[in-house]
């Protein structure tokens, strides 16, 4: 009894289930972090949870239901909706659509819905690009005569006896969910809120997907895939919570579990009916929620994150408090959706991308050997030479201490592959031609950074660089270099980043609608509308939820342009409502941004302004943990041991090699160094100098030491 | 030489800063066709004005801009620093009027070090019909203005310069929204030009600039000397140059391989005429290079100036792929521009098809006809609004030598041509769509089979009229549509007015909305060029092109037959008459049927076909007969009811020749023929 008297309480467990591994991040009431990592399940992600709870629970002498019991928030990333998606193996959907536009996912916006979100290079392929297979034939398709214009007023009135008539048809086809994308729907969602009255009278239990609750955006593909995509893994992503949900109730937990979404934030079970759509590719999102946590304890403000795993790279940008956003993202090829999502911009840059030559050039990726076969140094089968074959050949990483040496690695076939598919073409030496490839990924990384930064208006200079993910800190010391960047941070919790992320993610409900009006007096009437509306929206999540009100901060955003303009800046607007007065101060505002991001003679006085969509966001922070020190077993830093490490135009030159678990916080460490850690390499290049920080993150200051 | 690795890093840089100047535009423009349909391109040239990079808008916009670049070069007063001038002179090199060119000059030791520049279509330049496809244009009087000045000196905006472009528009406000967008677009890229430069130093970028585009020549060069040397034929017509003419022109066009070069010998192509589509010569050579960029460079080779070292042009002076002054040109684009690409794309397909390595590059036709619609009305409230719809990138491309076509393809211009949103176009325009769909059999009949294409049809929404100024490249009769290898051509591209429809069917009460030939009303099918207005209770309806067939239509596998006809791709009539599948009840092919019915049909394409006098030095490739071909003589519905509607299927001037395999009945080519023209086209058997 005295043991359960003295076992701590936990504020937040946060499980993310990766390809790989299933990683969990254990936070007591104190703030301490407890980290633990098993193997995935894909078959069945549970096991995978049960597994690293009950690893977990061995570690603390204790057991699963002994943790759960005294858990307060459980929270989850899951991709179990990004594999039902990519697999095509998500619900039979039946798809209503206003008559005349049945062909709306099928048209595709013509090229968007066939190579939109494809690398550069296979778009350019014009003959052999296919298009992405479809999530539901063309006989799961109906059209439903009504129809209601731009102002939002009915001009055909919905047909309920025709409307009936194809949803039992539907059914009858097998359709096992539902998705209603009605034209203008989300100005006058009457016909659509029709069709699910309809559907719930001889249907109900099959769940429906209405796009003026999904999207409610202009633009009716976008809306009308968001949708789709959500009525296609909704059951799915819904019975797989449920399953989890039960089984940690049955073992003691009292709270419902929280699921982490692309927004940034977490949604509860119940949410799914709407969000479904929102939980694909929330993993690499839950790494930017642990950037920010991170950042707001080490005092960094502006942070760009970059996260390098086998096949791509993530990029992703925090200004102040704020995730950068992305309002058009693509889920995947062909698949744009108009639910905004937390920006990650990635390309296909990873430690098993490929490096090739065509006889003229050198380039690395944008195919990946993966993990099978793998970079050739595994000697799985791979005759390719990869960057991480490279990152052998030219010395920083270790052939027998990869991944705590969890990898057997043979340099032998790294410098083979190097030397006979780029090297002797090329007429280069196998170190020139290891640190080239090295050199060119480095820059397409540096690259992407700066289209990301400058794109929404920044200097990549200005920012801290957050590195995560396995292969990442062999390169980021060089990318920041080429950035200007004046400092790197590798956190401690680096290798359960996301996981991380997802233990401290905040209930977070946004709800947004287009109503376009000109900026005036007259619009003024339309924005308080639709900020009471939308936030009345967002207090019904909160209620429906059991959710205390006044835990929630709202934020109101306006999107808006000149009139005629066909796209949107988005601004933060410091109220629920607006005023006459205001009026000028939103222009202002807008030209500020505006001017700042195109330069001197683009604004335009006379042009009026016209406002787009509105949006109310309602977020719930969790308690977050105060990082605790850690507390080295050692005083003083183990004797480095050394190594050779080749560098263009320098030649070989002597590195430095330490052994993460035997470094003290505060002892500087001066480059050319490597730091060896199980899970990652981290590479410090001549001239910069590295710090372990008094919580176990490696901080790496840019300024040159000569 | 420059170190492989220096030049990749340095070289994508270029074209990450590039890509930059196109989401600018993207971001700043007004107009719909610019920013859903990507109707615009950025580049980066040297001091020489040589295409360095191009972005992914559409091409033939970057790669005519060296010319007028060159003209800048030529004939500005001063260039200084901070300037930015601007031409939409096709004379000077620009496309056509509507394309503007934005180019600034990037200084360092003052002296010009090279060139940033972009292209928008703007909405409206002025000239004599609204939208300025100038279709009633005979003269360059009628065309819209030329201009050529300076938008900024030394940093400053021009508003003199501004002005004058701007108020000779007819939509003051959105070019003024696109001229400051293409503004902003210079300004970014040279900011993070200047950045790039202080890095590496002028020297190492003026040399990967230089580097890679003669790095693309080799390549290019390297790609040609492995293709068979050889001539190919291509061909296209235009039914109609201006609004009440509709004189039958021709693009012959002659495509030699020939060692390391490919030459383009235009020959035999139809004198310039007095209306606004001919084309210039910098279009021509812009609209030869197309189909290589997008089928031999594809994502290989970079998109640059290098390409156009390895190609000659001959296209005679005067004819309407090489105008002279003062033809009227405003049209070029979407005129025999658009054609000379059509005619490079099908001579492409055949060169490519010839050789055994290169087969699976072969595309005989994609998004054969612009459709283009410009609608310009007065608002309720007094405003005027207008602009190009972009619904003709609905389009189909043509079948593969391995995979059928893809439906909606957009244009081979740019792999980014989007259609818009339906709703965008309604918050834009006033008119209601009453649908936009896949057009059943407009997909060329082939062993694969070609592409469909969309169909819409709209109607005036809260006003009583719109002006419809409707610029079809062509494909009233004749479709352009090219097949290869006996694949049947795709749909033509039409449009369609039906004067008071069926106010039942326009208020929605019949439920599903009929294509547009049950509408109600009267119906006119239009000519290529119409100068119409679209007044309250008509409905407006159009197409694109579909895309051409690739191969007998009688060698595709029954069962690809059925599940067309299953997704509404395939009409079950056109699955029996031309694919000679027979359906049972369930959907499902009837192998015995089908394969009697296939019979058939082989056993009176022998019977009918007329033996021709061409020796053939080869066997047929499907049954290695060697008796040799015959041709048959149809009318033009024959490769589908998509066609020649304005004729009922069998227009006055053209007709279909099928050429037979006089042992077996394969079909070895489809063409369309003038029927004043006895002999087959060359190259129909290559």
């Amino acid at each position: 009894m005295n043991v359960r008297h003295s076992s701590p309480r936990y504020s937040n467990i946060g499980v993310d289930t990766g390809g790989t591994f299933t990683d969990l991040v254990l936070i007591d009431e104190l703030g301490a972090i407890r980290t633990e990592k098993s193997f995935s399940t894909p078959d069945a992600p549970e096991t995978g949870i049960f597994d690293v709870l009950n690893r977990s629970a061995a570690v603390l002498n204790t057991t699963v239901p002994e943790i759960l019991s005294r858990t307060n928030i459980f929270a989850h990333g899951t991709t179990v909706s990004t594999n039902a998606l990519i697999t095509r193996r998500g619900a039979r959907v039946g798809i209503l659509f206003t008559a005349g536009f049945e062909d709306t996912l099928a048209i595709g916006r013509g090229p968007v819905g066939r190579v939109g979100g494809l690398p550069q290079s296979m778009a350019m392929d014009f003959i052999h690009t296919e298009p992405p297979p479809p999530l539901v034939p063309q006989h799961m398709i109906r059209g439903v005569a009504e129809r209601i214009d731009a102002a939002g007023e009915v001009v055909v009135p919905i047909d309920i006896a025709a409307t009936r008539v194809a949803i039992s048809d539907l059914v009858e086809a097998g359709a096992e969910s539902l998705a209603v994308c009605l034209l203008w729907a989300f100005r006058n969602p009457q016909h659509e809120d029709r069709v699910a009255e309809i559907c719930a009278d001889f249907a109900p239990e099959i769940p429906i997907s209405l796009s003026h609750r999904i999207a409610p955006r202009i633009g009716e593909f976008e809306r009308a895939v968001t949708t789709v995509v959500n009525a296609y893994v909704g059951p799915v992503t819904q019975k797989y919570i449920g399953e989890l949900q039960d089984g940690l109730s049955n073992d003691g937990l009292a709270n419902p579990i929280q699921i982490m979404t692309s927004t940034g934030g977490a949604a509860r079970a119940e949410d799914m009916d709407r969000q479904a759509v929102s939980v694909i590719n929330s993993g690499p999102t839950a790494g930017l929620v642990a950037a920010r946590f991170l950042g707001n304890q080490l005092g960094d403000e502006k942070i760009i994150t970059a996260d390098m795993g086998g096949t791509s790279f993530d990029v992703g940008l925090i200004d102040g408090n704020t995730l950068e956003e992305d309002p058009h993202p693509y889920l995947n090829q062909g698949l744009p959706i108009s639910l905004p999502a937390v920006k990650l911009v990635t390309i296909g840059a990873g430690g098993g991308s490929i490096a090739w030559t065509d006889g003229y050039r050198l380039h690395v990726g944008p195919q990946s050997a993966g993990a099978n076969p793998g970079p050739a140094a595994y000697d799985k089968g791979g005759v390719e030479p990869t960057v991480t074959d490279a990152l052998l050949v030219c010395g920083i990483i270790d052939p027998d201490n990869f991944f705590g040496g969890s990898y057997a690695l043979n340099p032998d076939l790294s410098h083979k592959a190097i030397l006979d598919r780029i090297a002797y073409p090329m007429g280069m030496s196998v170190d020139d031609a290891a640190a080239g490839i090295l050199e060119i990924v480095n820059a397409r990384m540096a690259n992407l950074i700066r289209k990301v930064t400058i794109e929404s208006g920044h200097d990549p200079a200005a920012f801290v660089l957050y590195a995560y993910g396995g292969a990442t800190a062999a390169h980021s010391a060089e990318f920041a270099r080429q950035l200007g960047i004046g400092k790197l941070v590798l956190p401690y919790a680096g290798p359960v980043f996301s996981a991380l992320g997802v233990a401290i993610s905040d209930i977070h409900y946004s709800h947004s609608r287009s109503e376009p009006v000109m900026l005036n007096s007259d619009a003024l009437s339309v924005v308080n509308r639709n900020f009471v509306h939308l936030r009345d929206l967002a207090i019904s999540n909160i209620d429906a939820a059991g959710l205390d009100r006044a835990g929630f901060n709202f934020r109101h955003r306006i999107e808006l342009r000149y009139a005629g303009q066909m796209n949107e800046v988005t601004l933060d607007w410091p109220r629920g409502n607006m005023e006459e007065t205001d009026i000028v101060t939103l222009r202002r505002m807008f030209e500020d941004l505006y001017g700042h991001r195109f330069g001197a003679g683009t604004t335009h006085a006379d042009t009026p302004i016209e406002l787009i969509s509105f949006r109310v966001e309602a977020v719930h922070p969790t308690q977050k943990p105060s990082l605790a020190e850690i507390k080295p077993a050692f005083t003083a830093p183990a004797a480095p041991k050394s190594r050779k490490i080749f560098i263009r135009e320098q030649g070989h030159i002597d590195a430095e090699i330490y052994d993460f678990r035997y470094l003290v916080p505060a002892t500087m460490i001066l480059g050319p160094a490597v730091i060896e850690r199980d899970t990652t390499t981290i590479w410090i290049p001549p001239g910069n100098s590295a710090q372990m920080d008094k919580y176990g993150n490696i901080v790496i200051g840019m300024e040159a030491h000569e | 030489m420059i170190n492989p690795v220096t030049f990749e890093v340095i070289k994508h840089r270029l074209w990450q800063i590039n890509d930059e100047q196109g989401i600018a535009i993207k971001t700043i423009s007004a107009s719909a066709i610019v920013v859903e349909g990507n109707d615009y391109n950025v580049g980066l040239f040297t001091r020489n004005a040589e295409l360095v990079t191009a972005g992914v808008g559409s091409l033939v916009h970057v790669t005519t801009m060296g010319d007028a670049l060159s003209s800048i070069i030529d004939k500005a007063g001063t260039i200084a620093d901070g300037d930015v001038f601007m031409t939409n002179d096709p004379f000077l090199g620009a496309l056509h009027q509507n394309d503007v060119v934005v180019a600034a000059p990037l200084f360092r030791n003052g002296e010009v070090f090279m060139w940033i520049g972009n292209v928008v279509h703007h909405a409206d330049v002025g000239g004599i019909d609204a939208g300025s496809f100038c279709i009633n244009a005979r003269t360059l009087d009628d065309d819209p203005p030329r201009f050529f000045m300076k938008i900024m000196d030394r940093g400053e905006l021009v508003v003199e310069n501004e002005q004058t472009f701007v108020n000779n528009s007819r939509l003051p406000d959105a070019v003024a929204l696109d001229l400051r967008a293409q503004i902003g677009a210079v300004n970014v890229a040279r900011t993070r030009l200047v950045d790039l430069l202080d890095e590496r130093g002028e020297e190492l970028v003026e040399e990967v600039m230089i580097r890679s585009i003669d790095l693309a020549e080799e390549q290019v060069r390297n790609f040609i000397h492995g293709l068979p040397d050889g001539e190919w034929a291509g061909e296209a017509f235009m039914d109609g140059v201006r609004v009440g003419d509709e004189r039958i022109c021709r693009v012959a066009l002659k495509l030699i391989c020939d060692g390391d070069t490919l030459r383009f010998d235009f020959n035999g192509s139809s004198e310039q005429v007095d209306a606004a589509v001919n084309s210039t010569y910098p279009a021509t050579v812009a609209g030869s290079a197309v189909p290589l960029y997008s089928f031999l460079c594809q994502g290989d080779i970079d998109w640059n100036d290098g390409l156009k070292r390895c190609i000659d042009i001959i296209a005679p002076e005067g004819t309407v792929v090489n105008a002279s002054y003062p033809a009227p040109v405003s049209i070029s684009t979407v005129g025999f521009r658009w054609l000379v690409t059509v005619a490079a794309t099908q001579a492409v397909a055949n060169m490519f098809n010839s050789s055994p390595k290169h087969r699976d590059r072969a595309c005989p036709s994609w998004n054969s006809s612009s459709n283009c619609n410009n609608l310009f009305a007065e608002l309720p409230n007094g405003a005027r609004t207008g602009g190009l719809l972009s619904d003709h990138r609905g389009s189909g491309a043509a079948g593969r030598s391995f995979a059928d076509g893809f439906h909606h393809a957009g244009t081979i211009t740019s792999y980014a041509s989007s259609l818009g949103n339906v709703e965008g176009s309604e918050l834009k325009f006033p008119i209601r769509y009453l649908y936009r769909r896949r057009m059943q059999d407009s997909a060329g009949a082939g062993r694969f089979r070609g592409g469909s294409t969309s169909e819409v049809a709209l109607t005036p929404h809260g006003v009583d009229q719109i002006v419809l100024k409707l610029t079809n490249t062509a494909g009233t009769e004749q479709t352009n549509a090219h097949g290869i290898d006996g694949g049947y051509p795709g749909a033509g591209s039409q449009s369609a007015m039906v004067r008071n429809a069926d106010r039942a069917i326009l208020s929605g009460k019949t439920g599903q909305i009929p294509d547009i030939v049950g509408i109600g009303g009267e119906l006119t099918w239009l000519p290529s060029k119409a100068d119409e207005v679209i007044r309250e209770g008509d409905v407006y309806g159009f197409w694109a092109a579909g895309g051409g067939g690739f191969g007998d239509p009688l060698a595709r596998p029954p069962v690809a037959v059925a599940a067309d006809v299953r997704d509404d791709v395939v009409s079950r009539g056109e699955a029996e008459r031309l694919y000679g599948v027979i359906l049972r009840d369930d959907g499902t092919p009837d192998s015995n049927g089908t394969l009697v019915r296939r019979n058939a049909i082989r056993e009176y394409r022998r019977a009918e076909a007329q033996p021709t006098n061409v020796r053939l030095n080869f066997s047929c490739p499907t049954c290695d007969g060697k008796i040799g071909y015959g041709t048959i003589r149809r009318p033009l519905r024959h490769a589908g009811p998509l066609i020649a509607l304005r004729y009922d299927g069998d227009g006055p001037n053209f007709a279909l020749e099928e050429t037979v395999c006089l042992d077996c009945g394969a079909l070895a080519a489809v063409h369309e023929i003038l029927k004043e023209q006895p002999e087959s086209s060359e190259g129909a058997v290559s």
